[in-house]
């Protein structure tokens, strides 16, 4: 196996990204009683294998990951704001699995089999009527495209941010949105044999991906609070996925599109939240203009870098692996001549990095003589590392032969 | 961490080291070098403003500089994902030149903004930079900036019919005002640091004019901004270009010849346009030009030497040096575009220096004034005037500006509102959104 097949491998930076959990969670011990650490363990590992083995992930593994998720929000005593946080949780991806399964339904009552390659070659016939099978396809795309993020379902992954742990919250919401990914490929898998569905399912795609970008650019320049403005970033990586499916959507290029861009894109995904999630923790929120530094940035510089560098990555500044994945994108809608999603992407990508190159001046700040006196806990401060130095091994190993 | 605060540079080296590094970038042709070295020159000046007196005043007041930037790193991604040779795929060509043509806009965009020449930041030439040491010359890098940007990303501008006629327009209403203001301003500081602006917006309209090879455009504003920057400079370090009463002639002499020099091709060039366009670019460069050699003539005012006895120096002081280097290079500049084919009509060719020659004879005449008093009330008034009309033109800008911004504001209102933070409303957002997911098929 030669290094650079090593190194792709998404395991590794899924692996980092645990690593980086259980060091912030060792750094919560005080905080936390052992029990609790243990039950954030149980949604941590579930969440961290979903990610390494995304190729092979069901579609049931979604609703069991969302609620295990769910469950270890709620577990969260005494503060009150994970509770929160899970019963939004519940709320909205338990509707959003509601309406997938009345059409998940609605396709199997249409065609006579559950299987959707199957169910798309019954209605190449034309058996069914098209009022169904329009209706059905949606609802049954509808789970996947909220568990991704993109706006107007972006609202769930900046809330999980902010109201979770900062161990939990990276990996559970980049095990969401991947195996939401993947509910889309395994429900859009085949539909190339039936044109009228697949015309549907782009249109319905590039719709979402287009609001996903568009949405998420203006809230982006709005948050006032960094670990939203993390989350909003999750919801334009959402936007990113639904545009890559859009491109491959009817085309029957969906498990080299899975293995080429979407298993790398959720181990970055799952990296990259890592260290800006703890990043986020650390910067001061909507500080004043011209005021003194955040605490991190002030006394370990050199850590705040490497936390800034998942941030970056995330938004695809250029020279991270983050960039790589947007322009991939950016060149798969060119040769496909989607210049509206194109547009939508850039704008969004733009809004990014406005939004990361803000955070960095707010975090460095003002300089002051006052050097703070406590430092910041190692574990966190090993968290930021992790993260910063596994991107920087995904972008070396790109550039290996 | 001790030794990083150790090894870390003060403020002025470092911010002095970011922007010079910038403006390097900016002048090599590397794909994402531009956007780099412009947002090298935002974090410069963000470095000199955060460790200023007023951080809380300076930091907002040049967080502009990173719209010029984002503009370019725009350009470069199009330029890196799309256009270039790295992208490697086959594009549809309306695709092509639809993205060619935004790659055109944003850095041309880039290039204005740094030049003033954009409505959003163009009174940044007002008021000295970040530091208050040096903070006087500070501004004068941007112009530059956005000349240099300008001219080493011509190929990716210049054959945009639309962007390269509106750049030349933008430019042409910039160069005018901003010899309207350094008329304006009291201050010689303030009014050099207009000229600056000026040598660059002109530059900028002889590039996109194509009247002259764009080496030789670049010659002839190295010897206009140079000049104006070295003034300023030497304002911070005893003004010797205006000690005594022969270095101020040399000086004034210098400026006069790099501003006549950079704006004659530009004139003389409209004998080949239509009658029309060539009274309308004679009328709109002219008077700037005349004004500019006005400001150069009359406000370069002769210092008085401080000491008695004046110090006894080598002949060779950088202050007589460089109106040698600064000037040599425009008839150099002049001879090659003559030679490579600029011939301009010869009647173009003296109209094309009157502008000067009555802008420098007027500064010179209100040097040396036949009849004191009455010129310097006239001088006052016109000065009075100008202001007021700088004023007036930005009054309307800004209006037009904070006019969009509002209507941006309420058309951004709504996404405020899908984060009210109830969880109720989220399911009733979902499903409204799924039902109309239903909806959007049916009505297709």
């Amino acid at each position: 196996m030669s290094a650079r097949a090593v190194l792709a491998d998404p395991a590794l930076p899924v692996a980092l990204a645990l690593v980086a959990a259980l060091l912030l969670l060792a750094s919560e011990r005080r905080q936390r009683p052992l029990s609790g650490s243990l039950g954030l363990l149980l949604v941590l590992v579930p969440c961290a294998l979903a990610l390494a083995w995304l190729d092979a992930a069901s579609w049931i593994l979604a609703p069991l990951v969302a609620a295990l998720v769910a469950a270890g929000l709620a577990r969260e005593r005494p503060d009150p704001l994970p509770g929160e946080c899970a019963l939004k949780l519940v709320w909205v991806l338990g509707g959003a699995f509601a309406l997938t399964a009345v059409g998940v339904a609605l396709l199997a009552l249409a065609t006579g089999v559950t299987a959707p390659p199957e169910q798309w070659s019954v209605l190449r016939l034309g058996l069914s009527q098209r009022m169904v099978w329009a209706v059905a396809l949606p609802l049954a795309l509808l789970g996947g495209v909220v568990l991704l993020g993109g706006a107007p379902f972006h609202f769930w992954v900046a809330d999980l941010f902010q109201g979770a742990s900062a161990a939990l919250a990276p990996l559970a919401v980049a095990a969401l949105q991947a195996l939401g990914a993947m509910w889309l490929v395994r429900r859009l898998a085949g539909l190339e044999v039936f044109g009228d569905g697949a015309v549907l399912a782009g249109a319905l795609l590039r719709t979402a991906a287009i609001a996903a970008f568009l949405a998420g650019a203006g809230t982006l320049l709005l948050q006032r609070r960094p670990e939203r403005r993390v989350g909003t970033l999750a919801s334009l990586q959402g936007g990113l996925a639904l545009a890559a499916l859009a491109v491959t959507t009817g085309r029957g290029q969906l498990d080299a599109m899975v293995s080429a861009w979407l298993v790398p894109w959720a181990a970055h995904l799952a990296l990259a939240l890592s260290g800006a999630a703890l990043l986020a923790r650390l910067t001061p929120a909507d500080p004043a203009a011209g005021a003194p530094g955040g605490h991190l940035f002030r006394r370990h510089p050199l850590s705040a870098f490497a936390g800034l560098y998942a941030l970056f990555s995330l938004a695809g500044v250029p020279g991270t692996p983050g960039a790589v994945l947007w322009l991939e994108i950016a060149r798969g809608l060119a040769t496909n001549g989607l210049n509206g999603l194109l547009i939508a992407l850039a704008l969004g990508w733009l809004a990014a990095f406005a939004t990361v190159m803000r955070e960095l001046r707010e975090g460095f700040g003002a300089p002051t003589a006052v050097r703070p006196e406590r430092s910041v806990p190692l574990p966190a401060r090993a968290a930021l590392w992790v993260s910063g130095a596994g991107l920087a091994v995904l972008g070396a190993a790109r550039l290996l032969p | 961490m001790r030794l990083l605060s150790h090894l870390v540079p003060g403020p002025l080296p470092a911010g002095g080291l970011l922007c010079t590094a910038g403006l390097a970038l900016v002048a090599m042709p590397a794909r994402f070098a531009p956007a780099l070295g412009v947002e090298l020159l935002a974090a410069g000046f963000w470095w000199w403003a955060r460790a200023s007196d007023e951080p809380a005043f300076q930091v907002p007041r040049w967080g502009w500089l990173r719209r010029p930037a984002t503009a370019l790193w725009l350009a470069a991604a199009i330029e890196v994902a799309l256009l270039g040779p790295a992208a490697g795929f086959p594009m549809p060509p309306a695709a092509l030149a639809f993205w060619s043509r935004v790659e055109a806009i944003a850095i041309v965009w880039a290039a204005l903004e740094l030049l003033a020449a954009l409505p959003l930041a163009r009174p940044f030439s007002d008021l000295p930079g970040p530091l208050l040491a040096h903070g006087a010359w500070l501004p004068a890098l941007l112009p530059a900036a956005g000349f240099l940007l300008l001219w080493r990303q011509a190929p990716r501008w210049l054959d945009v019919d639309e962007v390269r006629e509106g750049a030349a327009v933008l430019l042409l209403l910039t160069a005018a005002l901003a010899a309207l203001r350094a008329y304006g301003r009291r201050r010689w500081t303030a009014g050099l640091r207009w000229l600056v602006v000026f040598d660059g917006a002109l530059a900028g309209v002889l590039l996109s004019s194509g009247a002259v090879p764009l080496w030789v455009a670049a010659v002839l504003w190295i010897g206009a901004c140079g000049t104006h920057a070295y003034l300023l400079a030497a304002e911070l370090g005893g003004a010797a270009p205006r000690r005594g009463p022969v270095m101020a002639m040399l000086w004034r002499m210098t400026s006069w010849i790099s501003t006549a020099a950079l704006g004659w091709p530009l004139l003389a060039a409209a004998g080949d346009l239509s009658p029309r366009r060539a009274v309308l670019t004679l009328v709109c460069g002219g008077i700037p030009i005349a004004l500019a050699s006005w400001v150069n003539v009359a406000r370069l005012v002769e210092a008085p030497e401080r000491r008695a006895l004046a110090r006894p120096v080598s002949w060779l002081t950088p202050s007589r040096i460089a109106p040698v280097v600064l000037l040599g290079g425009v008839p150099m500049a002049l001879a090659s575009a003559w030679w490579v084919g600029f011939a301009p009509r010869p009647l173009f060719a003296l109209l094309a220096l009157v502008p000067a020659v009555l802008g420098g004879a007027l500064g010179l005449l209100s040097v040396h004034p036949a009849e004191a008093g009455r010129g310097a009330l006239a001088d006052r008034i016109a000065q009075h005037a100008a202001r007021r009309l700088f004023r007036l033109v930005i009054g309307l800008e800004r209006a037009l500006v904070s006019g969009a911004e509002r209507l941006v504001r309420v058309l951004a209102a709504p996404l405020r509102d899908l984060h009210t933070g109830d969880a109720q409303e989220y399911v009733l957002f979902l499903v409204g959104v799924a039902v109309l997911a239903i909806l959007l098929p049916l009505l297709r």
